[in-house]
Formats: C-alpha cells, sequence, structure tokens
C-alpha cells in the first residue's frame, strides 16, 4: 500500500511528515471544557447508551419520579429525528432538551456544549445525557462525563458486550434492563456478566425494570451516593 | 454515518495542522486505527472516496490505514498482551487489565506531500 515512490521521484521528490495527530482531539478538548465545567458546579454528569430500544427515556422517567424531590435532576437526549424522548421525560416535571442530530449517529462533545448554557447549572445536582441509541458510535466520543452507563436489555441476546467491546470497555456500570421479561427470554444473566467483566474487570452490574420498577432503588441509591461524592469534592 | 464524521474531522484537523500551501501538495495520509476504535477500514475510504466527489481540495489525496492490534500491559507484571477474543487479561499472570497501550487510537500518524 505504500506510495510509488519510483514515478514520484521522476516529478520531484515526496516529502514525509511523521504526526502523531489524535483525530477525537478536537472532541476531547470541549470534553475537557465540559468536565471543569460541571466540576465547577459540582454537577455529576452521566452518559447513559445503549441499543435503540432497551429503555433508556423510560428510565429517565422512573428516575425522575424516584429522585426529583430529592435532587434536582435534568436531561439532555440525543435523538436522530425527533423531539419524543424528551417530551416524554419533561412530562415528569424535570427539565429536558433534546439535541436533534440530524443523523449523526452519536452525540459530540461539541453538541452537548452548545446546549449547556440552556441548563443552570449551578442549580443542577445531575445531569443525564440520554445518548443516542447505538453501542457503536457513543463508545468513541468522551462528553466529559463523570459516569458512563450502558443498558442491556434482556429482548437484546446476551452476546452484546463481546460484540461491542469498547462501550462496555469504557463504561462504568451496565444496567440489564427489562428484567421482568427473564422469564420468557432464553437470556442468561450469568453469562453476560461473565462477558462483560472478561471485557472489564471493573464494570459493575446491577439488574432493573423500569416498568415493574425492580432494582430502580438500588440504581437511585447508586446515583445519589455518586451525586453525594461529587458535592463534596 | 460514523466514518463521514471520522473523515471531517480529517479534514478540518489537517486544515488546522498544515497552511494552505502545504496541504494542496499533500498526496497521501496515513491513518492508524486501532481494531477497538470501531472504525470499518473499508467504510472510512468509501467515506472518504464520497467525499472527493463533493470537491475538496484533497481530491488527489490517497488515504491509506493501518489497523493495529489491541494491547494491554500488565499493571501487576508488565508483561505485554495481544488481546484476543477482547478478554482483557494477562496472558502471563492472568490479572485482569484495562490498561491499553494499543488498539483504541484514531491517529494520522505520516502525511506525504509532493514537492
Ligand atoms: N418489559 C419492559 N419493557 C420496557 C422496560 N423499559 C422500557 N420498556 C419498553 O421498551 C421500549 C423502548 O423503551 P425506551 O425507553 O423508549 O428505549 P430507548 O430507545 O432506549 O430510549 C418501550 O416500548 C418501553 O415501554 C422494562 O423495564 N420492561
Ligand atoms: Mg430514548
Ligand atoms: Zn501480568
Amino acid at each position: 500500500m505504500s506510495v510509488d515512490k519510483s514515478t514520484k521521484a521522476a516529478r520531484g521528490t515526496v516529502q514525509c511528515e511523521n504526526t502523531n495527530i489524535n483525530l477525537l482531539k478536537a472532541n476531547d478538548y470541549v470534553a475537557d471544557i465540559i468536565k471543569s465545567e460541571m466540576k465547577k458546579n459540582k454537577t455529576l454528569l452521566i452518559n447513559v447508551t445503549s441499543s435503540a430500544g432497551s429503555g433508556k427515556t423510560t428510565l429517565m422517567q422512573k428516575t425522575a419520579e424516584k429522585l426529583k424531590d430529592k435532587i434536582t435532576m435534568a436531561v439532555m437526549v440525543g435523538d436522530l429525528e425527533t423531539e419524543r424522548d424528551a417530551e416524554r421525560i419533561r412530562e415528569t416535571g424535570i427539565q429536558a432538551l433534546q439535541i436533534v442530530t440530524g443523523g449523526i449517529c452519536h452525540l459530540e462533545a461539541q453538541m452537548v456544549h452548545q446546549v449547556l448554557p440552556e441548563y443552570q447549572l449551578e442549580n443542577i445536582d445531575l445531569l443525564f445525557i440520554e445518548n443516542v441509541g447505538n453501542l457503536v458510535c457513543p463508545a468513541s466520543f468522551d462528553l466529559g462525563e463523570d459516569y458512563r452507563v450502558t443498558l442491556m436489555a434482556t429482548t437484546e441476546g446476551d452476546d452484546k458486550p463481546k460484540k461491542y467491546p469498547r462501550m462496555f470497555l469504557t463504561s462504568d456500570l451496565m444496567l440489564v434492563s427489562k428484567s421482568d421479561l427473564l422469564p420468557y427470554l432464553p437470556f442468561s444473566v450469568d453469562a453476560v456478566i461473565k462477558d462483560a467483566k472478561e471485557v472489564n474487570h471493573q464494570i459493575e452490574v446491577m439488574q432493573i425494570s423500569a416498568l415493574k420498577d425492580e432494582g430502580i432503588d438500588a440504581w437511585c441509591d447508586w446515583l445519589l451516593e455518586k451525586v453525594k461524592q461529587k458535592q463534596n469534592n | 454515518m460514523h466514518e463521514t464524521s471520522i473523515v471531517n474531522s480529517i479534514m478540518k484537523t489537517l486544515e488546522v495542522e498544515f497552511e494552505e500551501e502545504k496541504l494542496n501538495k499533500m498526496i497521501a495520509i496515513y491513518l492508524k486505527v486501532g481494531k477497538l476504535s470501531n472504525i470499518e477500514p473499508r467504510l472510512l475510504h468509501n467515506a472518504f472516496t464520497a467525499k472527493h466527489y463533493c470537491g475538496t481540495k484533497f481530491h488527489h489525496v490517497k488515504l491509506h490505514i493501518e489497523s493495529t492490534e489491541i494491547k494491554i500491559q500488565c499493571e501487576s507484571c508488565n508483561h505485554i498482551t495481544q488481546i484476543e477474543n477482547y478478554k482483557f487479561t494477562c496472558e502471563n499472570c492472568h490479572k485482569p487489565s484495562k490498561n491499553l497501550i494499543q488498539g483504541e487510537e484514531m491517529l494520522i500518524h505520516k502525511i506525504e506531500f509532493n514537492d
């Protein structure tokens, strides 16, 4: 695959420049700005990822219902085309804004940074980013989050961690969602945990059903603990 | 989808790093993309070619993509392991590790210019 130097030499010399330019440099630079904004305002930032339909928005609604009297929570939702998810979340009475990515399959730090002025961060304890639904592209883009949480629905099959290793490698917590459907599905929670831990031995795992309110209290306790840590830092 | 935004960021990055005059002499870009980077070389080539037809100043440029293996260096014994089947464990002492030393990168590592 190297350039044919002999023909090039006839027209002049080929000059080489060795570089090490990181293609995500611009994204990571903005992610750092977001990080320091969150630090200044003591706002916990959580990036929620999953495939489409794994239950992110439903979990945001449920979490808002449970936590809105205890802390101030807000959500930012990335979606390819529609405003629907943000509306669903606003119905619970918390602030939620949609970032329509116009076909881009992930959120980039720049998009998050652009809408940050819409939030009164000094009054917000917990800000969620519901990322665009897919486990590939969002894995590469740091949004300046404190924690990355990935949902894995029981309806998806238990081989996801090895199919999308980068996402599970970079996640702090895996939520096995729609656990109410477990009795009806050939889904092994043990197998999915084993695979996830082979990829990332530090990943924490919880099992939840937003629909049947199972495991949601444990999830909320996890969040409250992280919020507390952020505020004491 | 993803690949198009990577191509855009290659172009933007180069426009920031090099003078216009130099960019016009550019003939090849060499990328290193790790096997964990979620970049599919074939799709990236396609996205790059598609861009050419939109008339950018990079239309003479050839794109070379090298795909790099995933490697970790063990924190306990310093051994370097090439990861197979996404099992992030040291092959020497069998301790799990996330200490990646190669495999997530998306780098422009060489550029060739015509003098
Ligand atoms: N059975 C069951 N269905 C759920 C649960 N959570 C969400 N769903 C359903 O899964 C579908 C997708 O949920 P949604 O929250 O929109 O997923 P998102 O695309 O990840 O935001 C909806 O029809 C939900 O009602 C759950 O815990 N159990
Ligand atoms: Mg949603
Ligand atoms: Zn070792």
